[in-house]
């Protein structure tokens, strides 16, 4: 019986706290992929806090783990805890964990709260598709209205998890605009949050809905440039360098066509966003050939309302032309790597025409310097810049894997620079302007770049010496049989 | 007149020959003569060392611990010689040493469950009556990650499961107490990766005080050191050892008579809270200090390359782990630390995810050579590090096992020698089996030890320098003493009652064997070009190759499994009347909530002692890294003060956490 799915169902997938076991969760979340759900992958090792905060702030409308390390009871528990206490009791809770959680442990946990824990026979019996199923059937319910379930008692409680903003009624407003229903009424009220934290003062809020006082960066590139790495980055710098802002992320991925399923893979990429002055939202573009959603300037709106200081949207991997992004944002960053063949390429890249910074990103790689060479050349050519210094380009090489990376500073503030341009906003007084010294370096090669084919190398040796075995013994063959004919001719 | 010319063509051949080769084909009749002997006499790093090469069997059969070819045809005999030769020559392909060491059974002990005290007790309990006590430790997940044990829920369920529950110095030496960390019998082995660091800091740190107290009781000091104790901290603050029936006992003023497991003599435990250098002469500090570190015995996993491609218990940023990982290296060598493996560079959790043997060791061995790389880097002589690596491989059932450990030699041992210009002891590969976990099931497990017997076989037949087995009932619970005397038994019965298995080259000469070990070979070259063209292992991990084709490998497996194809007895074919049901474990070991808080309280306890002097050497810390020092050398000190969670915070902002990836 295969499910129909009535709603959009949500769901947040990873492997409990401490755990890295995630081959049975990615197993899982492939399949309810597959079947239609979007998903919210946050990889192994997740605090409860973390996954509440994500299901919370991506309105899911389950969550889904594993847990093979012991430790269920208490972790599971406290999740429905905070879940309740967060006044989102209404987001479903599905486990799994082989044979380390017993019988009688599954019974206590959904007695508990928990809406149904896998035991291995349940597999053997209900099949994997079945488990699937069965986790989709039980999801699929249309999430509580502002009348019924969490948002009614949202008035009465604080704000959950320490949040500076109310983040069940910015994620639940996201969600209504998906569903092309009204949600004037919550950015309503999210405003009249705002006014009141400015009124009282409340440490972290400075926001309060003074909308002309946010600005927002677009951030786009080709799928695999490293994109979430880089927003990750920005997001910690900037919470590390104005401990009095707020920041959101929207960030946006493809839907499948064929199954209408999702993958939200960029949240796993992100350590920093679980900050309280964070909030990240994962949106499927839920049509194919987009780079980004129809709702984007809804949740753009929903954000400002909210009083968020700095919103970053970033969207799908995109190709050659597309250049959506410039629609909804204040300032365009393109990310890239120096891996996209012959020069004649950049040519034809719409965003060089368009970004105010261009990223070259995994600078590591080899040609970089080229890579470097040749954008800033054609960002010359395309702004008729012909007599600009190098230096002085919005192009900046960077290795957002690298912890501190120069190249990620100077981005940061090449990005800050330009919005402090363009839309007056200063998010901390004046921005300390460097100059450009030199372009970001691998500062602790692992391998040096002469020293890369060392397998090969190594391979050539063996295979070398086994070769050379055989010649050696071929000779000591004939060897053997010369000295054998020479014996039975002396013989003779 | 013909023989003349034959004369003349045998000396223009060999001409060809290479000079060592010639002089390998002379010393053949030789060497025939040495194992016909019934001793046999070697080297080790200058001590002579003879040992019987004969056994009899109970009919009177000579058998020989060496075998070797009855071959002819010289150029079968140098290929043999080049390719195979003798145990203890190159290309080591039948193992590094000429013969096993007599007198210790490569069996190593496996523990670790809630508290230090409790694995103390059950080390003990396993060790008993082993005239070698090679200890093998599990850490909690807790531990593995690098945080404290605290209150919070999704922490404190994992406090003291399935491993055990170390977060300060104080706590690793309970853990060992009462096992001489410096004894040339001990050694001890920790399965631990993103913060082994600091973990081998607590321990290294736990050798060292251990030798002082030793040194405080062979020259009558006791009393003054414990007066000077009383006078420079409150007795009352120090931390408590946990006795057997549960007294809290203070290791100044305490009588620990009768409150210690079996066998633990209390050595370990005089100066918990307290480092050897806060109660003695700084001179006398250091010098023990040096010889702990010179002669100290073990193991650490810190294999941090397989955690990013399998296991996942990174923490930092790869190129930092790294970073730290070359910084023990380098500490290593400049202080003699000569007899502990810096890294177990580990396949078995590459095959426990998935991977089929061939991939286990490419993947293990490319990870191998991409440290030598790295260190090579950083400037280090290839012979002052590559003796302090050492690898780790699972056995499963599948034939190339028969063989892993023979081509893993003969590769690492061609590729020191010829491409590394490695000294011998560099060229030698040693590494560890422990039987495949994978390959137990949950359903029938009474079958799981016939299993595991069949790879301890592989795994003694294939000259593996240490072993684990297997208990039957790990597929469903954390085993009990009863079958880890079971799984201890499998490789007692092998070794010493198998007659067999009293030849110590029993895979030489096999022609399915030879085959194996050829096309083994060949198909690991081949998996070092592919991720080659993928720039290298660094290379191909950022793209996911490892983990994508681990994940692929056990697909497939899966799938036969479940199609029946791949047969499994007691699980998919030839179940029972009641169709071979899962079992589900009696009890559950799990830690105690005595343990849990007890472990909680030690922390908060540890941290209010220090109070003054963490902050500062967190500071100190944070400072090495940003200059770029070696960061082990600091942990050393660090350790003293501070706890694993507050060190893997403070380099959290200096070196990066992990970004997990999809």
């Amino acid at each position: 019986m295969p499910a129909t799915i009535h709603n959009k169902i949500r769901i947040v997938t990873a492997a409990a706290l401490f755990d890295g076991h995630d081959a049975a969760i990615n197993i899982m979340r492939r399949i309810l992929q597959a079947k239609g759900a979007e998903i919210i992958h946050l990889g192994h090792n997740r605090s409860v806090h973390e996954i509440v905060e994500c299901a919370i702030e991506e309105d899911a409308n389950a969550i889904a783990i594993t847990s093979y390390q012991g430790g269920h009871l208490e972790f599971f528990k406290y999740m429905k805890d905070l879940l309740d206490e967060s006044g989102c009791g209404h987001i479903k809770i599905f486990g799994g964990g082989g044979g380390t959680i017993l019988p009688a442990e599954i019974e206590e946990l959904q007695r508990y709260g928990i809406t149904r824990i896998y035991s291995p026979d349940d597999g053997r019996m209900m099949g994997l598709e079945g488990m699937i199923e069965d986790v989709i059937n039980k999801a699929d319910q249309a999430p509580p209205t502002i009348q019924g379930g969490i948002l009614e008692s949202a008035e009465r409680m604080p704000f959950p998890l320490g949040e500076v903003y109310d983040i069940r009624l910015i994620a639940r407003a996201i969600t209504l605009a998906e569903q092309g229903e009204n949600y004037s009424h919550l950015v309503h009220r999210l405003k009249a949050n705002a006014s009141k934290q400015l009124k009282s003062e409340i440490p972290h809020s400075t926001g309060g809905g003074a909308s002309d006082e946010v600005a927002i960066l677009g951030i786009t590139g080709t799928g695999g440039a490293g994109k979430s790495s880089v927003t990750d980055e920005i997001v910690r710098r900037f919470l590390n360098s104005y401990s009095d802002k707020t920041i959101a992320v929207i960030s946006v991925d493809p839907s499948k066509k064929k199954t209408g399923g999702a993958l939200l893979g960029d949240r796993i990429r992100m350590n920093a966003i679980s900050s309280s002055r964070a909030y990240m939202r994962s949106l499927a573009t839920r049509q194919s050939d987009f780079a980004l959603s129809k709702y984007v300037q809804d949740a753009i709106d929903i954000c400002k309302a909210a009083g968020y200081d700095f919103i970053i949207v970033e969207s799908a991997g995109v190709g050659q032309s597309d250049a959506s992004i410039l629609d909804y944002v204040d300032v365009s960053m393109y990310v890239m790597t120096p891996e996209y063949g012959a020069p004649s390429q950049l040519e034809k890249i719409n965003m060089l025409d368009y970004a105010d910074v261009i990223c070259i990103n995994k600078f590591d790689k080899a040609g970089a310097l080229d890579a470097l060479h040749d954008v800033r050349k054609q960002y010359k050519r395309n702004h008729e810049l012909w007599d600009a210094k190098d230096d002085e380009l919005p192009v900046v090489g960077t290795i957002a894997a690298q912890f501190n990376d120069a190249g990620i500073n100077e981005l940061f503030e090449r990005l800050m620079e330009t919005v402090a341009k363009k839309t007056g906003v200063n998010f901390n007084g004046e921005i300390e302007h460097h100059a450009h010294l030199k372009d970001t370096t691998d500062n602790s090669t692992i391998i040096p770049p002469r020293r890369v084919r060392y397998l090969s190398e190594i391979a050539e040796t063996i295979s070398g010496y086994n070769t050379w075995a055989e010649e050696q013994a071929a000779i000591a063959t004939k060897l053997y049989q010369l000295v054998g004919v020479i014996k039975m001719l002396d013989e003779k | 007149m013909q023989t003349d010319e034959l004369k003349k063509k045998y000396d223009e051949l060999k001409m060809q020959l290479h000079p060592d080769v010639w002089k390998l084909m002379e010393q053949w009749s030789g060497l025939l003569k040495e194992y016909e002997s019934d001793f046999f006499e070697f080297d080790v790093r200058g001590k002579k060392i003879k040992q019987d090469l004969v056994y009899r069997s109970l009919s009177g059969t000579r058998i020989s611990k060496v075998y070797l070819p009855k071959y002819k045809d010289w150029g079968d005999i140098l290929k043999w010689q080049l390719q195979e030769n003798v145990p203890g020559e190159f290309p080591f392909t039948a193992g590094v040493f000429p013969l096993k060491r007599e007198g210790e059974d490569p069996t190593r002990m496996f523990a670790g469950e809630g508290s230090p005290e409790r694995t103390n007790r059950r080390f003990h309990y396993v060790s008993v009556g082993q005239p070698a006590k090679r200890l093998s430790t599990a850490f909690d997940s807790v531990t593995l990650y690098g945080e404290d044990p605290a209150p919070r829920p999704d922490i404190y369920g994992k406090v003291g499961n399935s491993g055990v529950s170390i977060a300060t110095v104080d706590d690793a030496k309970k853990l060992y107490s009462g096992f001489d960390l410096c004894d040339a019998k001990t050694s001890v082995s920790m399965t631990i990766n993103g913060p082994a660091p600091m973990l081998l800091a607590f321990f290294m740190n736990a050798a060292i005080d251990q030798q002082c107290e030793k040194y405080i009781i062979e020259n009558g000091l006791s009393e003054a050191v414990n007066k000077a104790i009383e006078s420079k901290w409150d007795i009352e603050s120090l931390p408590k050892y946990t006795g057997e029936y549960g007294k809290k006992i203070n290791p100044v003023k305490g009588n620990f008579d009768g409150h210690l497991p079996g066998g633990n003599n209390g050595l370990g435990l005089r100066l918990l809270g307290l480092s050897g250098r806060d109660v003695l002469p700084a001179e006398v500090y250091k010098k023990i200090k040096a010889h702990a570190l010179a002669t100290v015995r073990g193991t650490v996993q810190a294999d941090i390359l397989k955690e990013d491609q399998a296991q996942n218990t990174c923490i930092f940023s790869t190129e930092f782990a790294l970073k730290l990982m070359g910084d023990v290296q380098e500490y290593f060598i400049k202080n003699k630390v000569q007899n502990f493996y810096s890294v177990s560079i580990s396949g078995y959790h590459i095959a426990e995810a998935g991977a089929n043997p061939i991939t286990q060791l490419a993947f293990t061995l490319a990870n191998g050579f991409t440290y030598v790389e790295y260190y090579l880097s950083r400037g280090m002589n290839i012979d002052d590090f590559a003796p302090n690596l050492s690898f780790f491989f699972s056995n499963g059932m599948d034939p190339e096992y028969s063989v892993i450990g023979r081509v893993a030699r003969k590769i690492w041992a061609k590729a020191m020698k010829y491409k590394y210009k490695g000294n011998e002891r560099s060229q030698k590969l040693k590494y560890h089996i422990q039987t495949s976990g994978r390959s137990l099931h949950a359903q029938e497990i009474d079958f799981n030890d016939i299993r595991t017997t069949l790879q301890a076989l592989y795994a003694i037949y294939d000259n593996c320098s240490s072993l684990h087995t297997n208990a039957y009932d790990e597929a469903i619970t954390t085993p009990t003493e009863e079958s880890v005397r079971r799984a201890m038994a499998i490789q007692l019965i092998i070794n010493r009652e198998l007659g067999t298995a009293k030849n110590e080259n029993p895979n030489q000469g096999a022609f399915l064997i030879e085959e194996l070990t050829d096309l083994v070979e060949a198909a690991v070259l081949a998996e070092f070009e592919r991720l080659s063209e993928r720039g290298g292992v660094l290379g191909a991990m950022e793209r996911m190759y490892q983990r994508n084709k681990i994940q692929e490998e056990s697909l497939y497996y899966e799938t036969l499994k479940h199609t029946g194809e791949y047969p499994i007895i007691g699980v998919n074919t030839f179940l029972n009347k009641k169709g071979s049901p899962t079992i589900l474990p009696s009890e559950v070991i799990r830690s105690t909530t005595a343990e849990k808080d007890n472990q909680i309280e030690a922390v908060t306890l540890f941290q209010q002692r220090h109070k003054d002097r963490a902050a500062d050497m967190l500071q100190r810390l944070q400072q090495v890294a940003v200059s770029n020092g070696n960061l082990f050398e600091e942990l050393m000190e660090t350790v003293q003060h501070c706890t694993l969670g507050q060190i893997t915070n403070a380099l959290y902002n200096v070196g990066g956490k992990y970004r997990r990836n999809m």
